[in-house]
């Protein structure tokens, strides 16, 4: 489980650059499925059939873009101006080793001025940071162009004994999950069809999953995220991490869909907590819900401490509590739908 | 540049095109095989080939106002059609469709702040309620008035977000003779009041591949916000903006069709702002799409601003991707 969230963290591919890596998740994917193909919007699809006539589609996914930088502009002096891709927090960029995805990848480090120099109570702005890779604007313009990708540092990776810190396990330590899903449901005899997903542009407004849904039209999907993990300066709607995963509950989840959810993880004794939201969850489930004619959700949720910095630290046992989760409901499923019904 | 003109000077606020769409349905006649109307008032024009199914989006509405009451003085109290900014359109000139000109002005206490919009009126020069109401009824819209004005290898006029993207479209559709690919050129309506045209037209083109042409802001006039696009540097092609994150293969055929034909381009990020893009690669399960941008100067004001050789670099390189794509 370690090795495949480090694989997958390790990738760098900021929201609307995930070709940069969906040929390398469909691989992932491949062994374990009968058929994988990629999207118009680059999302990655893995189904598994289950050779059963008319059987139910069960969308499993997870978001493959992480948050990051694009390059603006690029100065007379080389050094390249940037703006936010997703929601990136200015405060963790100043001292940040980043990657500038250009012609081929190459380091650069952002540095602000001296305190003793700022005005006092003055932060420094993200429009006033720049990224310097250490070249003249000749040479730079030779490797780099305006829109190109930058990717925030990696992290340390195992933390403990228990818990890993990564750059973007936000939330491709959920897709190492659905991963692992489908190894686990390899070979064995099932009586819905699955539809594995790697969505793109999750962190741009849940495009991906959007234009997904519509094209597969499942009869219920499981969209899987993170939330916040309790952390020193935040306990506030936040949930230990190392405790197990959360359940969402709300009117973005399907209320048969999460009770069956519940049910599972209390039959396998699964640790979880129950998280509600009142309204829009930020996550691709609240897209999916209302693609086509409608689509019973539900949205499983991983506690990462550090969301969108480029230290998210999580526990891997709950990763592990969410693969269970997961392929106990699926292989409890009978091959009908009408337990959906409202 | 006379179809430019005509086409800025014609008015077509969100929701109430129809000048403008019965002007360029007479203009594209000749150049497509069969053009339909939508329920949203997009006009589709299929220009047939048996390649790729291809999508050409240029907005035809344009921002304006909507009158909303009219008091017993005869002044008429209004409300926003789009993005308007209250500083910039005291005093302006709107002309409503049957022509009738409206000055717009502010109560006396909000001229040392930014007005806000309910303390403005427009005045048509009406003495009484019953006098305004024979020129004007709550709900008519109106445009924005302006000259049109062709300068130092500039074009000053209101509306060129995005009429001088309906000329593109148009312009690239006479020079495509014997096309490739299945192509569709769409006018779509209401995409500043949120790209609800485009969504609709895109849903029943059902296209794989999409290209957006309209506008984009500049970072070339003096303490402009930081931006790397310029006036006269050719065709922006769109990496992002707050509506798409441009389909990357779209991205790369055009600059490659750029160089090819020698056309002057830029690439342009902008953190504002979206475009019919954002709509139409959303569509059903999804339609890779691109956009082309027309720098511009002073956009959603009387008197924007672009360069006619960014105008004509844009011509070609549309007309280059509805056959390279």
């Amino acid at each position: 489980m370690r090795s495949l969230i480090k694989e997958l963290s390790d990738m760098r591919a900021i929201s609307g650059s995930e070709y940069r890596i969906n040929k390398e998740i469909a691989q992932m994917f491949m062994p374990y499925a009968d058929e994988v193909r990629i999207d118009a919007l680059g999302s990655v699809i893995a189904v598994r059939e289950c050779g059963i006539e008319n059987a139910p589609n069960v969308m499993i996914e997870a978001h493959c873009d992480e948050i990051g930088l694009i390059v603006t502009d690029i100065t007379d002096e080389g050094f390249l101006t940037f703006g936010p891709v997703g929601g990136i927090d200015a405060r963790i960029l100043p001292a940040s080793v980043v990657t500038v995805h250009g012609k081929r990848d190459i380091e650069g480090v952002i540095g602000i001025k001296p305190d003793y120099l700022l005005e006092e109570g003055k932060s420094v702005k993200m429009k006033d940071m720049a990224i310097d890779v250490g070249m003249d604007a000749a040479e730079v313009r030779k490797i780099v162009s305006i829109g190109d990708g930058v990717t925030l540092p990696q992290s340390v990776g195992d933390l403990g004994k228990k818990q890993f810190s990564g750059k973007t396990l936000d939330d491709r330590a959920s897709l190492a999950a659905v991963i692992e899903m489908m190894r686990r449901l390899k070979d064995k005899q099932l009586n819905v069809n699955v539809y594995a997903c790697a969505h793109t542009q999750e962190e741009v407004g849940c495009r991906g999953a959007k234009v997904s849904a519509f094209g597969i039209m499942p009869d219920m999907a499981i969209a899987i995220d993170v939330t916040h993990g309790v952390t020193p300066d935040n306990s506030y709607n936040a949930f230990p991490v190392g405790q197990g995963i959360t359940i969402s509950l709300g009117p973005n989840i399907h209320p048969k869909l999460s009770e069956r959810l519940i049910k599972t993880a209390d039959d396998n004794h699964i640790k979880y907590a129950l998280e509600v939201d009142g309204g829009e969850t930020g996550t691709d489930a609240w897209e999916i819900q209302i693609a086509g004619a409608g689509i019973p959700t539900a949205l499983l949720s991983i506690p990462l401490k550090y969301m969108h910095t480029s230290v998210e630290t999580l526990a891997v046992s709950d990763v592990k509590a969410l693969v269970k989760l997961l392929v106990n409901f699926i292989e409890g499923q009978e091959g009908d739908t009408q337990w959906l019904k409202l | 540049m006379k179809l430019l003109e005509k086409l800025t000077m014609a008015d077509g606020v969100s929701g109430g095109e129809d000048a403008v769409r019965d002007m360029i349905i007479s203009e594209i006649k000749k150049y497509c095989d069969d053009i339909t109307v939508d329920a949203m008032g997009s006009v589709i024009a299929h220009k047939k080939g048996k390649g790729k199914k291809i999508m050409f989006a240029a907005h035809m509405d344009e921002i304006g106002v909507i009158a909303t009451f009219i008091d017993d003085k005869g002044f008429i109290r209004f409300s926003n059609v789009g993005g308007i900014y209250t500083k910039e359109i005291l005093y302006s000139r709107v002309r409503f469709k049957n022509g009738i000109i409206g000055v717009i002005g502010a109560e006396e206490e909000e001229f040392n702040k930014k007005p806000s919009l309910d303390k403005m009126f427009i005045d048509i020069g009406a003495k009484s309620r019953a006098e305004a109401e024979k020129y004007v009824s709550v709900g008519d819209t109106a445009a924005f008035a302006g000259g049109y004005t062709e300068q130092n290898g500039v074009v000053i006029a209101k509306a060129l977000d995005n009429r001088a993207g309906c000329y593109i479209l148009i312009e690239a559709m006479k020079k495509l003779k014997r096309n490739k690919n299945d192509l569709y050129f769409v006018f779509t309506t209401q995409e500043e009041v949120g790209l609800r045209g485009a969504k609709t037209a895109a849903y029943a083109v059902a296209p794989e591949y999409a290209v957006a042409v309209d506008v984009t802001d500049t970072g070339d006039t003096p303490e402009a916000p930081k931006m790397a696009v310029s006036l006269h540097r050719g065709a922006a092609i769109k990496v992002m903006d707050r509506s798409v994150m441009c389909d990357v293969d779209v991205r790369e055929a055009m600059i490659a069709a750029a160089k090819k034909a020698k056309i002057p381009y830029q690439m342009e990020v902008l953190n504002i702002g979206g475009t019919d893009a954002g709509a139409i690669h959303l569509t059903r399960a999804g339609v890779k799409t691109g956009a082309i941008s027309l720098p511009l100067r002073y956009m959603h004001s009387p008197s924007e601003t672009a360069s006619i050789a960014d105008i004509n670099a844009c011509v070609s390189l549309t007309a280059a991707i509805a056959d390279t794509l």
